[in-house]
């Protein structure tokens, strides 16, 4: 059996901590700006993945979350348009509809999708279902909740929702993308285009008076591009021939994302810099601290024949399981503030923390190197005192 | 300003030299001279036949640890050990077979009547036991030079007492060369040679009272 003592020096519990907090604070300010990276990430890897288009106008009868409607006729027109490998038709709702909704990529939706055809989008040929199954043709009542969308209203497969005052039978809930989907409600386009007509009263008159059929009940489509084809070149030849359009091009669309998140880019940069630095400096001067504490201790070994070697040795060893005790404490306690912070933002379907395995390999590695050069760095100084004078100083 | 000037010291094995002197007077900086504890600004010190003070660090360390035993004023264990295991921290850097180590560390540490405290951590000593530790370690290398800095400064007659019995053991059974820097006058006494240190030099004869 091996004892804690063998594990972790005596008398560095307080080292311990002093290393822990530093890293912590390290961990959660890298797990923050994880968060942000992923959500950047994977709002552009879904961008460049399809061509959107929606009907032209301003999508007040969607709550604004797509263009004005996209008739039937014209989804054909674009689907025959050369390139184009397929053409899903969608409706894209406000979930809540008492507060103002424009676009935003933190809302919660209610997306309906056309089974009938496979999604389009090249980088998710199908969303990524954790639990249950993603939807299929023919169901109706129906939704595959996002991740975030189910986990703030404690619900699972087989639960039952309220959509638009409809209720929906939860057949699937998606992996966390770390994106807007995360807080979709997905459900057959038959179903969405009911919701639609039931909230928007102007509507129902235009349905009514004639000449509208549910097929033309579409706020926009994603649109896929055959092998070899420049999506932005695609996008511009549907604009010019389809009439009527919202056409946003992938490239155009990835550069607006990230130019309007310029802002959270240059924000984690600077969280990193800063955990890094806040972290570093705690746990390098934690480390000296507690070298430069034992200065008596070097001295007296030196009077029992140790070498530069041998205390170069000793401290390196103490230092570099300091580190990794105090290392792996900071992961651990940043792991629990990050759950418990996050435990309660999820309520209101937020995330705050992203610890990936990335980050949190990177923070063992860095707080044992800064350990150990800390060490290194400290008995160096030692070193060059005598054996007499470090007994002094450290008495 | 130097403390020592022109001292000449030659002490041969199964020696005991006592060393006086008023506080100030560089008892201390000759013990640490002698025992390569710090660098000398000039001089040399010889041990049998070799220069140590002019060797390298590392051959420097390599005959503090085989060499010379020390025992200090104020113990100097290190609070993060056992008892035993301070002892034992002078095979450490010796490379001494650890298992044969620790049979004499064990057995010096019965001798000194404090080995039933082997476990235990210097703060939970007494300062006599702390000592006696402390003496184990100087000598369980049988160091051929046992340096003594006012060892029993901090403690009471009787522990005093058993201390400097051994050390005069020391000397004349394993023939150990002793320097023992005290004001004790019974420590004096029973030392082969007793010298005084005064205006940074060595005198064999204590220096006339200022009139």
């Amino acid at each position: 059996m091996v004892r804690l003592s063998a594990l972790l020096p005596r008398g560095y519990a307080f080292t311990v901590v002093g290393i822990a907090v530093g890293v912590a604070g390290l961990v959660a300010l890298g797990a923050m700006a994880e968060r942000i990276t992923r959500f950047i990430e994977g709002g552009d890897r879904f961008v460049l993945g399809q061509i959107s288009i929606a009907g032209e106008g301003m999508g007040m009868g969607t709550g604004f979350t797509a263009g004005g409607i996209l008739p039937a006729s014209r989804i054909a027109e674009i689907a025959a348009v050369p390139g184009v490998s397929g053409v899903q038709a969608q409706v894209m709702l406000p979930l809540n509809t008492s507060t103002s909704h424009f676009l935003t990529l933190t809302q919660e939706l209610i997306m309906g999708m056309d089974l009938s055809v496979p999604m389009p989008n090249r980088n998710y040929r199908e969303f990524p279902v954790r639990a249950g199954r993603w939807l299929r043709a023919g169901d109706r009542r129906a939704a595959v909740l996002g991740s975030d969308f189910a986990a703030s209203r404690h619900l699972a497969v087989g639960d039952t929702i309220s959509l638009g005052g409809q209720d929906f039978t939860v057949v699937g809930i998606l992996d966390k993308t770390f994106t807007a989907p995360d807080r979709f409600a997905l459900v057959p386009i038959e179903d969405a285009r009911e919701l639609w007509l039931r909230r928007d009263p102007l509507l129902v008159q235009a349905f009514g008076a004639g000449g509208m059929r549910r097929a033309d009940l579409n706020t926009g489509v994603a649109v896929g591009w055959r092998d070899g084809e420049d999506p932005d070149a695609l996008a511009r030849r549907i604009q010019s021939t389809v009439k009527g359009l919202n056409v946003t091009i992938p490239g155009e669309l990835s550069q607006l994302l990230r130019q309007s998140t310029a802002f959270f880019s240059a924000l984690l940069v600077g969280i990193g810099a800063l955990g890094l630095l806040i972290g570093g400096l705690s746990l390098a001067n934690t480390v000296t601290a507690a070298v430069f504490e034992r200065i008596r201790d070097f001295g007296i070994k030196r009077a029992l024949g140790a070498t530069d070697l041998d205390l170069l040795v000793e401290v390196l060893g103490e230092g570099l399981r300091v580190s990794l005790w105090g290392g792996a404490a900071g992961v651990l306690l940043a792991l629990a503030i990050g759950t418990a912070v996050d435990s309660r933002l999820l309520r209101d379907g937020q995330q705050l923390f992203l610890f990936s395995p990335r980050l949190l390999g990177f923070a063992l590695i860095f707080s044992v190197a800064l350990g150990a050069l800390a060490a290194g760095y400290a008995t160096l100084r030692i070193a060059r005192l005598s054996p007499a004078e470090a007994i002094r100083r450290g008495t | 300003m130097p403390v020592l000037a022109g001292v000449d010291l030659e002490i041969a094995s199964g020696e005991f030299v006592a060393v006086a002197g008023p506080s100030g007077s560089g008892k201390s900086t000759l013990l640490n001279l002698l025992g390569l504890l710090e660098p000398p600004d000039g001089g040399e010190v010889w041990l049998g036949g070799e220069r140590v003070s002019h060797l390298g660090r590392r051959r420097q360390a390599r005959v503090r640890g085989a060499s010379i035993g020390y025992v200090f004023q104020s113990f100097l264990l290190l609070s993060g050990l056992t008892a035993l295991d301070n002892v034992l921290l002078a095979a450490r850097y010796v490379r001494r077979d650890r298992a044969e180590a620790r049979g004499e560390a064990l057995a010096l540490l019965e001798r000194m009547a404090v080995a039933h405290r082997k476990d235990h951590y210097p703060t939970q000593l007494s300062g006599g036991e702390q000592q006696r530790v402390a003496y184990c370690r100087a000598v369980l290398n049988r160091p051929p030079v046992v340096l003594a800095d006012e060892p029993t400064g901090n403690l009471d007659d009787h522990h005093a007492r058993t201390i400097l019995d051994e050390l005069r053991r020391l000397a004349a059974e394993r023939r150990a060369a002793v320097l023992l820097v005290t004001h004790r006058a019974e420590a004096q006494a029973g030392a082969d040679r007793v010298l005084y240190l005064s205006g940074g030099r060595l005198l064999s004869q204590p220096p006339a009272p200022v009139a």
